[in-house]
C-alpha cells in the first residue's frame, strides 16, 4: 500500500525539503507549464539537467524516482508510439497503411518522452519532498485570496487536510474490507465483467457506511474540542517565506529566460 | 448526541474526498481493468454523493474527481488516451461537476412525481453516468474534431475514432454499473443521514 503518489514523502532535512512548500508547489506547476515551450534538444537537455540539479539537492536517492516512472513506462512508450506512427512530416523512413515513420514523427515521439520524465521527477520530487499536510497548508495559504468573493478557503482546507489525514485509514479498511470478502469467496480482479462488477457490490457498501459512521464520530470530536468554524483559528504549523524561497523563484526565472533563448 | 450541521456536513464531505483518492490510487477498487480498458467505480461515489447529500454535494465531489482526473493526465495518466484528452480542464472536470448535479435534479422531479425513490434513483443514477460519456466525447469531438493543437501535439484527425471508440466502450459498462451499485449503496445512507 505503500506504492501510492500521497504519503510517499521521505523526510528529510535538505535545501528542497526545507523550501516553503507553497513555493514548491507554485514552482511545481510552474515548470510543467514551461516544459511546454521546449522545442528542440539543447532546451531539454538544459531542462533535463536543472531537474538532475533538483534531484540532487534533495538528496533523494534517484532510485525513487526511476520508482515512479517504472509502472508508467508502459504508457508512455504507447503514446510515444503513438505519435511516432501517426504524424507525418519531414522525410518519410517507413510507411504501410496509415501507419508512417518520418522524420517529425521520431523526433516529437522523443520529445514526447522527455516530456513525460520531466514532468513525473519534478512532481514526483514534489510529493516526496513535501508531507500532504503541508501541501494542504499552502493550497489554503494560496486560496486565500479568493475570500474576497465568498470562497469557503478555511473549510475547503480544512476538509483537504482531513480526507488526507484519512486516506491511509481507508486503505487499511479497504484492504481489510476486501480479504473479508475474499475470505467469503469473492474474486477480486478475475472472471468476467459481470463477475468484477458484482464484486465491486460488498466492498463498496461497508466502506460508504463506515465513513458515515467515522464522519458523525469526528464532527462529535471536533465539537467537543470547540471548533467553530475557519474564523480565527490559529495554526500549529505556521507557513513562513524565507530568502531561500525567494532566491528559487528567481532560480525559475533564470531558467525560463534561458529556455526562451535555447528553444527555436 | 446532536451536533453541528455544519461540522457533520464538513466531516462527511471530507470522507467522501478521501474516498475518491483512495479509489484513485488503491489497484482493483477504482478502475476495473478488463482487456485493454480500464473501467472506473468512482462516478458511483460522485452519484452516491448527489443522491445522499444533494446537488451542491455531488458537484462538489465530483470536482474533486475532476481534479484530481486532471492533474493524473499529467503525472501519472490512468490511460493512454489520458495524456492527450484530460490535459484539458474542460473535458477533464466539467463533466464530472455535472455528474452530480444531473444525478440529484433528476432524483429530486422524478421522485416528486412518481413518488418511486428505487426508479428515481436508477434512472438518476444511468442518467449521471451517462452525462459523463456523453460529455466527454462531445467536448472531445469539438475541441479535436478541427485538427486543434492539444497538449502533446499528437495528430488527432486519424485518432480521434479511436478515442470515441474507447470512451463508447467504457460508457457502457459504467453506466449499468452505476444503474445497478450506485442505488444500492445509496439507499441505506438515505436513511443513515439526518436531514437537515
Amino acid at each position: 500500500m505503500n506504492k501510492l503518489i500521497l504519503g510517499r514523502y521521505i523526510a528529510g532535512d535538505s535545501l528542497i525539503h526545507r523550501l516553503d512548500p507553497r513555493a514548491k508547489l507554485v514552482l511545481s506547476f510552474y515548470f510543467v507549464g514551461i516544459i511546454f515551450m521546449a522545442n528542440n534538444w539543447q532546451s531539454f537537455s538544459m531542462l533535463l539537467i536543472f531537474t538532475l540539479g533538483c534531484i540532487l539537492a534533495s538528496k533523494i536517492s534517484l532510485s525513487f524516482f526511476l520508482k515512479g516512472v517504472r509502472p508508467l513506462i508502459w504508457l508512455i512508450i504507447f503514446t510515444v508510439a503513438l505519435q511516432m506512427l501517426f504524424s507525418s512530416g519531414g522525410q518519410m523512413y517507413w510507411h504501410w497503411g496509415i501507419f508512417k515513420i518520418s522524420e517529425f514523427g521520431v523526433t516529437n515521439g522523443l520529445y514526447i518522452f522527455c516530456r513525460f520524465i520531466l514532468i513525473i521527477f519534478m512532481s514526483t520530487l514534489l510529493t516526496l519532498s513535501t508531507a500532504p499536510l503541508q501541501l494542504a497548508d499552502a493550497i489554503e495559504s494560496l486560496l486565500k485570496p479568493l475570500k474576497a468573493i465568498k470562497f469557503p478557503v478555511y473549510e475547503i482546507a480544512l476538509m483537504l487536510s482531513i480526507a488526507l489525514r484519512f486516506v491511509p485509514t481507508l486503505m487499511d479498511e479497504t484492504a481489510k474490507i476486501m480479504n473479508a470478502q475474499r475470505a467469503r469467496g469473492v474474486n477480486f480482479g478475475q472472471g468476467s465483467l459481470i463477475k468484477q462488477m458484482q464484486s465491486i457490490i460488498p466492498l463498496l457498501i461497508p466502506l460508504f457506511v463506515s465513513s458515515f459512521n467515522r464522519a458523525e464520530d469526528l464532527a462529535i470530536a471536533m465539537e467537543s474540542r470547540g471548533y467553530q468554524g475557519g474564523e480565527g483559528r490559529t495554526k500549529y504549523r505556521v507557513l513562513k517565506w524565507q530568502t531561500t524561497d525567494t532566491m528559487a523563484f528567481v532560480l525559475f526565472a533564470v531558467v525560463t529566460v534561458a529556455l526562451v533563448y535555447l528553444k527555436n | 448526541m446532536k451536533t453541528n450541521n455544519k461540522t457533520y456536513h464538513m466531516s462527511i464531505l471530507a470522507l467522501f474526498i478521501a474516498i475518491v483518492i483512495v479509489q484513485n490510487f488503491v489497484p482493483l477498487f477504482g478502475y476495473i481493468p478488463v482487456g485493454p480498458l480500464s473501467i472506473t467505480t468512482i462516478h458511483i461515489t460522485v452519484i452516491v454523493a448527489a443522491l445522499v447529500l444533494g446537488w451542491k454535494d455531488g458537484a462538489f465531489v465530483g470536482g474533486v474527481w475532476g481534479l484530481i482526473t486532471f492533474i493524473r493526465a499529467f503525472v501519472s495518466p490512468t490511460s493512454p488516451i489520458a495524456p492527450i484528452v484530460f490535459t484539458n480542464p474542460i473535458v477533464s472536470i466539467v463533466p464530472r461537476i455535472l455528474i452530480g448535479i444531473v444525478t440529484a435534479v433528476v432524483f429530486y422531479f422524478i421522485y416528486k412525481w412518481w413518488k418511486n425513490k428505487t426508479l428515481a434513483m436508477v434512472i438518476a443514477s444511468v442518467l449521471g453516468s451517462l452525462v459523463n460519456t456523453v460529455l466527454v466525447l462531445g467536448l472531445i469531438y469539438l475541441l479535436y474534431h478541427g485538427q486543434a493543437a492539444n497538449f502533446y501535439k499528437v495528430d488527432m484527425g486519424q485518432l480521434l475514432p479511436y478515442i470515441m471508440g474507447l470512451v463508447v466502450t467504457n460508457g457502457v459498462p459504467e453506466m449499468i454499473l452505476a444503474g445497478v451499485v450506485a442505488p444500492l449503496i445509496a439507499a441505506p445512507l438515505q436513511k443513515l443521514v439526518r436531514k437537515n
